[in-house]
């Protein structure tokens, strides 16, 4: 065990102790999905800890992404992919063909693996998302904006420039306002899906500041390829193998004593 | 130019000739820097071939445009009258070139929200299976000839609009002011609306296609982004789609716009070719290209060079609007930080 690649680093979370197991904010039972013909999550059961941040890692094409794509039904815009099983949020059915999946998006925001700023100004990206649910006054909608790009950790850094495009910001701060953007809408469950992977080094380390700071409010669950930073931000961790779950476990258990002989070969680099 | 060729081709034929020297690949290459040089004066002849021919067009609309011009000078712009067989002949271009612009203007006000919508029902809205005939049914509209459309426009839409629409619009504005002068009586198979409506349905393949196209270089992540934050497809629509491809869609519109203008064949047959210039859409008018195909066989002297004015008027309203739609585009990337 001495020589694991990924040490886990002092200042995450996971190195303090472990934290008093939360309740479940989000339910995963027996959980399969399937892209046509393909079977591509098997059985998955997990729980997403309220206020907790859970990180999936895996080789490419295990459905990490897949199954993050579930929590919000984006599969639902493309024909030919189905989910089967029990997922739910709280006491509603995500699952449930009825649900109203606007509101579901509310309520579960995600960000993405590229920065996906809307092509209007820094301003109106935020405010766009909360006028969708919200009539508010424009002083209001002022400080709901301030806060959202506070919230960011981006504040500062636009306040001279609110009206200038959003995609004249740097791929760091475009992925900050994104997650600005998600936040501004007061999500319950914040979804990141590779949010580093387009990111500079520096960026990086601000995103992931984020997202420790975030849980404080909001339940996360976040796809890496970067199992150190899988190791910094969460608190629990996935490891997902070939559409099925392996290890489900408290990330510092995962990255220091695995159960599984695949989590230890994948996290000490011997594949994916 | 057919020299440089020949020596390019001899250099090369030399070689395979000399085939028991060594490779020679310094001769191989001047060889090469021939055809090369040939092949740059040969495109470049293509390219300023164009000016040349444009230009050339440009003089020749002027030179025929001449007499007509020393005789009516600027006049010729606000006279409404348009009377070739007059002694002398009275020529006036107010009513072809109202009607261009009406007619122009009608069309597009259709046929943008009609051909956008198609675009995006295409891209966002439509099942697989739907997809493939409404895409080919509507490349085939640009396919159809204009004189087909003419035709049509002639025996069968006009008649129609003169027996059920029209009389609706008339009865309904009835008594309001303005609208009811634009929408006023009697009814008529050719008119400036008939020919408004079927060039709104020629140039409706150019925005669809085109708006098509552009759609479909929306990133699906950035669409999916919106969804992601609870947008409806109406809102991604809105929001990110045409916003994100505001450049190509007003390009489509441009093209659609141009084609418009200078629409001939199908507007002769049923704007009804009156000089006159009458408040109601319903009324025949003339457009600029129809009054030129339909009198130039039969004219001569003061009223050919009219007719050679007006198609130069054509010419630099068609620059002007296109110049426009592009100048605003400009502004439109500015302000969009871009």
């Amino acid at each position: 065990m001495s020589d694991l690649s990924v040490s886990v680093s002092s200042t995450g979370r996971a190195a303090s102790p472990t934290l008093p197991e939360a309740p479940a904010k989000v339910t995963v039972r027996n959980l399969n999905f399937y892209y046509g013909e393909h079977h591509a999550l098997k059985n998955i059961n997990l729980t997403l800890g309220t206020n907790r941040v859970t990180a999936f890692i895996g080789p490419s094409g295990c459905g990490k992404s897949t199954l993050l794509r579930i929590f919000n039904r984006m599969y639902d815009l493309y024909p030919g992919q189905r989910a089967t099983g029990q997922l739910m949020l709280d006491q509603t059915n995500i699952l449930d063909p009825r649900l109203d999946l606007n509101l579901l998006r509310a309520r579960v925001g995600m960000v993405f693996q590229k920065p996906t700023p809307f092509p209007m100004t820094i301003y109106e990206n935020i405010a766009f998302g909360i006028r969708l649910y919200e009539k508010i006054s424009k002083s209001e909608m002022d400080d709901r904006v301030e806060k959202a790009l506070r919230g960011g950790a981006l504040w500062n850094e636009v306040k001279d420039k609110l009206n200038a495009s959003g995609l004249s910001l740097s791929g760091g701060q475009q992925q900050r306002l994104c997650i600005a953007r998600t936040v501004a809408v007061r999500p319950e469950v914040i979804l990141f899906d590779e949010p580093c992977s387009a990111l500079d080094p520096i960026s990086t380390a601000k995103v992931e500041e984020l997202i420790q700071e975030l849980a404080e409010d909001y339940t996360i669950a976040i796809v890496t390829h970067n199992m150190q930073q899988a190791a910094r931000v969460s608190d629990k961790t996935a490891f997902m193998y070939l559409g099925e779950l392996i290890e489900f476990d408290e990330t510092s258990k995962i990255f220091t004593s695995p159960s599984d002989r695949r989590t230890q070969d994948y996290i000490t680099g011997r594949f994916g | 130019m057919t020299q440089g060729i020949g020596v390019a081709e001899m250099a090369v034929q030399s070689d395979i000739v000399d085939d028991a020297g060594p490779y020679d690949r310094a001769k191989a290459l001047s060889a090469f820097k021939l055809g090369d040089l040939t092949f740059y004066w040969i495109t470049r002849l293509s390219a300023i071939s164009v000016l040349l021919i444009l230009g050339g067009i440009i003089l020749s609309l002027i030179v025929g445009a001449f007499p007509a011009m020393k005789e009516y000078g600027l006049s010729f712009l606000w006279t409404q009258r348009w009377a070739p067989s007059a002694d002398p002949p009275v020529l006036g271009a107010l009513g072809p070139m109202y009607g261009t612009l009406v007619t122009s203007f009608i069309a597009m006000l259709i046929a943008i929200p009609v051909g956008i919508g198609i675009a995006i029902f295409l891209t966002e809205l439509c099942p697989q299976w739907l997809r493939r005939p409404i895409g080919m049914a509507v490349e085939l509209l640009a396919g159809i000839p204009s004189i087909i459309y003419g035709m049509w426009g002639f025996f069968v839409l006009g008649p129609f609009l003169a027996n059920t629409f029209q009389p609706f619009m008339i009865r309904l504005f009835d008594g309001v002011p303005v609208l009811g002068a634009v929408f006023a009586g009697p009814p008529s198979y050719l008119s400036l609306f008939n020919a408004a409506l079927i060039l709104a349905i020629m140039v409706l393949p150019f925005i669809t296609s085109i708006s098509v196209d552009v759609f479909k270089t929306v990133p699906p992540v950035l669409k999916e982004a919106a969804y992601g934050v609870g947008c409806t497809t109406w809102e991604v629509v809105r929001s990110v789609v045409i916003p994100y491809t505001r450049v190509g869609i007003i390009g489509g519109v441009m093209l659609a716009l141009g084609r418009a203008l200078g629409e001939t064949m199908a507007v002769t047959f049923i704007i009804g070719n009156s000089f006159r210039i009458q408040s109601s859409i319903f009324a025949p008018g003339t457009t600029i290209s129809a009054a030129i195909a339909s009198e130039f066989a039969e004219s001569d002297g003061l009223h050919q060079s009219g007719l050679i004015l007006l198609g130069l008027l054509l010419f630099v309203l068609t620059f002007f609007v296109l110049a426009g739609a592009r100048l605003m585009l400009l502004r439109l990337e500015k302000k969009a930080g871009k």
